[in-house]
């Protein structure tokens, strides 16, 4: 019968197709719906939060940390408590990560604050000597994106129907609600609105003043990003 | 090939060796720790084995068999059976398979957060056994190394605020973080939640029935962050603050923290809360973060104690 | 048997991916070394401003040693394997010969756009699939032209069966389109919102969705571009330089089928102890020891291939570099089931261990056998003696110590940091804080890197010999061609 197929080439690649797509129909299809309900307390991105997110990514942090706390007791004890499925259902796209050459991120908002990013992204060593991570001082003049995370929320409340301007429940019962601002320019507002509350924490002069001219510095937005991850 | 034979497995042993010397003492009795280096050493050994097996082929056997009626470009095929030894493994490997499925890891019996569980509860059970009344100098002791692991990136490793990034947690007070607190006031729920201190509008010199002065600021943050010596300073802090802190500044429970000296209470207000003061923000450790239990914020609690005292 | 070049064929295409795939070869490499060296003296990382931090520099070395160096190799090979064991020649169709050079320039942008637009840090961050969605149309584009090339030529073919080259370099085609359609599937921002950067997008999957479609595609981009396709060059360049005759067909046959009903399965094994449901890691845990030996198989019957034919081993450095790929090709495929296993992961993920492996495979398998290949096909492109058979030796044994400096250095700073990273005092507290996890493994982080650069070295060397052997090396009549081991000049 190999024989036969190996004389055959359109019959030979068919099997070769259905061998290949045979574990994805089954292991991954099924899943799908069961995977993507957010937990109770997960709330999707704001403007700036996503803007923050952006630079992440543009910067690959994931190259070096990840967002994922296995169940373990000891990344428990150095992380906090272990992922849930649904604390993920809003990223787009997951940012876990393959390699931890730095620490685990996936709960940074609870133990690490503005002053603290400030010093760190500015000048690892500065707080942890030995740090091999880089400085990444461009982020303090760069200026953020905001029309392309204003995009990003636009687009996935459209398309994937992400609870934006919907109240959600929070774990001890009360709601919340994340504003998608009906224009840019109302949405721009709201951002920098969220920036000088983090500038206001902030040490960096170039920094406040850029917020008062009414930019946002990428690290402001990375701040952000990184504060919401909890 | 005898020397590539000597070099590999030379190789491998030395790699083995200096893998065990550096972790040799931590390894314990992790299981997790012990099957990684059990794994390690199988890689090697069957790769080098497998591969020395083949080489020993290459040298002193011949490839025969009956070959293929087609050939490719001039390269032949022949029709010989699979190696037994491969045939053999392949079936090993489809038995371990099986017995992951139904008795290593069932599909419909095993779960990682139970397992997750199960790990809480045999530390939790062992703790208690070794360390029920555990005293000062072991709360001391692990302290310090809770220290080391969550405190240290903002506080630095010797406690100082690292030319101040963070509170220097050698000395209770500095007269910026004084100052900070009697000009702003101060509201961090270090002695329950909603007693504040009111900012400087809200405080009155008994002596003199005015509202504390610039002068006066100055003078009495300097006695606070000096240990409390200076007789201008003792009579304005007797004057404004010792009604709540207490005339020797260790504080009033229910009313006014400790501001002389730390104590395992007071660092366990700030964990728990966390704080925001003239520095910047101290995030909080707070129990159902599950970063620290409550034996542990005692015990960095007792640590830092201790730590300002010497 | 004896007539073996019945036909002219046509090498073009296969001479325009010679080239890229020293260009990127030498490319990936450099930053592979650079990286390393930033992770051991992170004072580099300021070397031209935000473009040269690890972080940014990072995905360029692995697109542009897997879709820059590796791509090239294998298209390289198919170009040249392709024509021979199906008995076509691409003189015999015009249309094949425009596709094949539209698929060489297509390629060609789609990799330099790749190169700018990740330095400018426009990334998607799912690993591998990096390229944002304007550059995965040409991906596709390039595909499809590849596999009108395969077709095509398969569609004229004079060789009624197909050889075992073609059945891998077939899968190869099949399986990464399928698996780069769905991983790449994402919304353009801009078309929707009418807003912001026209190239971003954002993922049709959402956080353990998204992660399963990434580590679904994650694994079996690499089985089909680090291991497929390699493996259809060894089945060709092995026999064909040693004269030998493959040695089973039946273990061809298990070999083939097996590693494709298993590898797909596998893919769970990079999200144990994740929250996907704990039914699919396992799953990723067993079919990945299930792994071995449809691997092993290919392996094994290359070497018995070689059986009895050790002076072959001693005297001729291409022989070297493909035995000692497929051993390496073994150690690979044996490391990466292990550390499948769930308890074994548990300590390996997340450490330099994975980096480890990942070379062991990609130095030791794919470059060996990507060198090995272009070294065999240069004499009979260009109808050259090879330059100089000491500098091969020499490449070797270099590159040889890299890989064993980098797997070892790497094994050891993974198990440390593992076990560090694990380890509690007498009071069941973590013992180290991040930062000495760090620290600690400075020394092997520098072995790595001294490692990386021999290994890169050895790549110079190799482009130096392949020029050397264009521009000035003897010419050779068809018949000093048509030997099986590679003409080559002593010196
Ligand atoms: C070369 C690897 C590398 C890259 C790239 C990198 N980091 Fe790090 N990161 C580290 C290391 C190592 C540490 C631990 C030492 C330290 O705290 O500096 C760390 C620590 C951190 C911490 C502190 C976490 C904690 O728990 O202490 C944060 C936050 C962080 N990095 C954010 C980022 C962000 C944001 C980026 C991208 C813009 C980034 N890192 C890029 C290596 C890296
Ligand atoms: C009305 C009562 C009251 C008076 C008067 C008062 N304090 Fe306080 N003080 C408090 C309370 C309550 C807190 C704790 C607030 C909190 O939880 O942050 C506090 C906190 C502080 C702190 C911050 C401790 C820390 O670790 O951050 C300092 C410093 C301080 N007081 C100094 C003074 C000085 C100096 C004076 C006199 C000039 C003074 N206080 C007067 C009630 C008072
Ligand atoms: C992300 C950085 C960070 C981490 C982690 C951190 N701290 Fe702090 N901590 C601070 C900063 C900043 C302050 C100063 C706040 C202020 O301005 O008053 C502070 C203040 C404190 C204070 C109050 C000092 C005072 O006199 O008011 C205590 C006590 C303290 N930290 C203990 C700890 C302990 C114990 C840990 C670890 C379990 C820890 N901190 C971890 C940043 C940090
Ligand atoms: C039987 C075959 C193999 C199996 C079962 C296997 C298994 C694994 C496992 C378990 C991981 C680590 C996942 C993690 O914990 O992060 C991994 C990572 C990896 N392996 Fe393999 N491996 C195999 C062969 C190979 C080969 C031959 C190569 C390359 C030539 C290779 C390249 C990689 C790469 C690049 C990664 C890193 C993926 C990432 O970015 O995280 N593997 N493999
Ligand atoms: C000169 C030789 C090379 C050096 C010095 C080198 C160095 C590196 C370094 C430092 C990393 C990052 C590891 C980390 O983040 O911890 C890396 C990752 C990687 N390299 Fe290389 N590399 C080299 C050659 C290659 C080649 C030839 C290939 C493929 C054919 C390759 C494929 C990869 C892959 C797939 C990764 C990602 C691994 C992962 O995510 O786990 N490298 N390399
Ligand atoms: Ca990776
Ligand atoms: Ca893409
Ligand atoms: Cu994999």
């Amino acid at each position: 019968m190999f024989h036969w197929l190996e004389q055959r080439p359109f019959f030979f690649a068919v099997g070769v197709f259905l061998t290949v797509s045979f574990a994805g129909l089954i292991e991954i299809l099924p899943n799908f719906a069961e995977q993507a309900r957010p937990t109770v307390g997960t709330k999707p991105y704001s403007g700036l939060e996503l803007a923050g997110r952006h630079v992440y990514i543009e910067d690959s942090c994931n190259a070096c940390h990840s967002q994922l706390i296995r169940p373990f007791k000891n990344e428990t004890d150095r992380y906090g408590m272990y992922s849930l499925s649904g604390e993920y259902a809003y990223d787009r796209p997951f940012l876990w990560g393959s390699k931890r050459t730095g620490p685990d991120l996936m709960r940074v908002g609870n133990y690490r604050t503005t002053d603290w990013h400030e010093n760190h992204m500015f000048e690892p060593t500065s707080v942890v000597p030995g740090s091999i991570m880089p400085a990444y001082k461009h982020m303090f003049s760069k200026v953020a994106d905001l029309e392309t995370a204003y995009a990003e929320m636009v687009t996935v409340n459209k398309v994937f129907n992400v609870p934006y301007n919907q109240p959600i429940t929070m774990k001890d019962g009360s709601t919340e609600t994340v504003k998608l601002a009906e224009t840019f320019d109302e949405a721009r507002a709201d951002m920098l609105a969220e920036a000088k509350l983090i500038a206001a924490d902030m040490k960096n002069q170039d920094v406040k003043d850029a917020v008062e001219r009414g930019e946002i510095p990428q690290i402001v937005a990375l701040i952000a990003y990184l504060n919401s991850l909890k | 090939m005898k020397n590539i034979v000597i070099v590999s497995v030379l190789v491998s042993l030395v790699l083995i060796g200096i893998i065990y010397s550096y972790v040799g003492d931590i390894i314990g009795d992790d299981m997790v720790n012990i099957l990684s280096m059990l794994a390690a050493v199988l890689i090697l050994g069957i790769s080098v084995g497998v591969g020395l097996k083949y080489v020993n082929q290459m040298k002193n056997d011949r490839a025969t068999g009956t070959l293929a009626d087609e050939n490719w470009d001039g390269i032949g095929e022949y029709k010989n059976d699979l190696p037994v030894g491969w045939a053999v493994s392949f079936i090993g490997t489809i038995v371990f398979f099986i017995w992951y499925l139904l008795a290593g890891y069932p599909t419909w019996a095993y779960s990682q957060i139970g397992e997750y569980n199960e790990e809480v509860k045999a530390y939790n059970a062992k703790f208690e056994a070794k360390h029920a009344n555990i005293s000062d100098e072991e709360l001391n002791a692990m302290g310090e190394s809770i220290f080391l692991v969550n405190c240290a990136p903002c506080h630095g490793v010797t406690a100082d605020g690292m030319n101040g990034k963070a509170a220097n947690l050698t000395q209770r007070l500095d007269a910026v973080a004084v100052k900070h607190a009697i000009i702003n006031g101060s509201n961090n729920g270090l002695v329950g939640e909603g007693l504040m201190m009111p900012d400087r509008n809200g405080l009155f010199n008994m002596n003199t029935g005015m509202p504390i002065s610039d002068e006066e600021i100055d003078v009495v943050a300097e006695y606070v962050a000096n240990g409390f010596t200076g007789a201008k300073g003792a009579e304005i802090f007797a004057g404004v603050c010792s009604a709540c802190h207490g005339m020797d500044g260790t504080g009033m429970p229910y009313v006014a923290p400790n501001i002389r000296n730390f104590t395992p209470d007071l660092v366990q207000a700030v964990l728990q809360n966390g704080k925001k003061g003239a520095i910047g923000q101290m995030p909080s450790f707070k129990t159902e973060d599950l970063r620290l239990t409550d034996t542990q914020q005692r015990a960095v609690g007792t640590y830092i104690s201790n730590l300002a005292d010497q | 048997m004896g007539n073996q070049n019945p036909l002219a064929y046509d090498y073009t295409v296969a001479k325009l991916f010679l080239f890229t795939t020293v260009l990127f070869g030498i490319i990936g490499m450099t930053v592979g070394v650079l990286i390393a060296f930033q992770m051991a003296f992170p004072e580099l990382n300021y070397l031209f401003g935000e473009y040269a931090t690890f972080s940014r520099l990072r995905p360029i070395h692995t697109n542009g040693v897997a879709f820059g160096f590796t791509v090239s190799g294998i298209f390289a090979s198919w170009y040249y394997v392709g024509q021979r064991v199906l008995k076509v020649s691409m003189a015999e169709s015009k249309f094949l010969m425009t596709v094949g050079k539209l698929h060489f320039a297509v390629y060609v942008l789609t990799i330099l756009l790749a190169v700018v637009t990740l330095f400018m840090g426009i990334t998607t961050s799912k690993e591998y699939s990096e390229l944002e969605w304007p550059l995965d149309l040409l991906v596709v584009v390039f595909w499809v032209l590849w596999g009108v090339s395969i077709f095509g030529l398969i569609g004229i073919r004079r060789e009624r069966t197909l050889y075992i080259s073609i059945w891998y370099y077939i899968a190869a085609f099949l399986a990464v389109a399928m698996l780069f359609l769905f991983n790449n599937m994402a919304v353009p921002t801009a078309i929707v919102s009418g807003h912001g950067d026209w190239f971003h997008s954002v993922s049709w999957y959402a956080g353990t969705n998204d992660a399963l479609v990434q580590w679904w595609f994650g694994h079996n981009a690499v089985a089909f571009v680090f291991t497929t396709p390699i493996v259809a060059m060894i089945y060709y360049f092995l026999p064909k330089e040693s004269g030998q005759a493959v040695y089973s067909y039946k273990l061809s046959l298990l070999s083939f089928w097996g590693l494709m009903f298993v590898y797909l399965w596998a893919g769970g094994h990079h999200l144990i102890y994740s929250t996907v449901p704990d039914w699919m890691q396992t799953m990723g845990s067993v079919f990945s020891v299930v792994l071995i030996l449809p691997s092993w198989g290919s392996a094994i019957n290359m070497l018995l291939t070689m059986k009895g034919e050790w002076q072959q081993l001693q005297t001729n450095p291409l022989i070297k570099f493909m035995v000692l790929g497929s051993t390496f090709y073994m150690l690979s495929t044996l490391e990466g089931p292990i550390q499948a296993i769930k308890s074994v992961n548990a300590l390996a993920h997340f450490t330099d261990w994975i980096p480890g492996h990942v070379h062991d495979g990609t130095l030791g398998w794919v470059g060996f056998m990507v060198i090995a290949a272009m070294y065999h096909m240069t004499p009979r492109l260009f109808k050259k003696e090879l330059y100089s058979k000491s500098l091969m030796e020499t490449q070797f044994w270099l590159q040889t110590t890299g890989i064993v400096l980098y797997f070892s250095s790497m094994w050891i700073a993974g198990i440390t940091q593992g076990m560090m990273w694990r380890a509690t005092d007498e009071f069941g507290n973590l013992s180290y804080s991040f930062i000495d996890t760090v620290v600690v493994l400075h020394p092997y982080y520098t072995i790595r890197a001294i490692g990386g650069l021999l290994y890169l070295v050895g790549i110079f060397i190799w482009a130096y010999n392949l020029y050397k052997t264009i521009k000035v090396g003897r010419d050779l009549s068809d018949k000093e061609i048509n030997v099986n081991a590679s003409p080559m000049s002593a010196n």
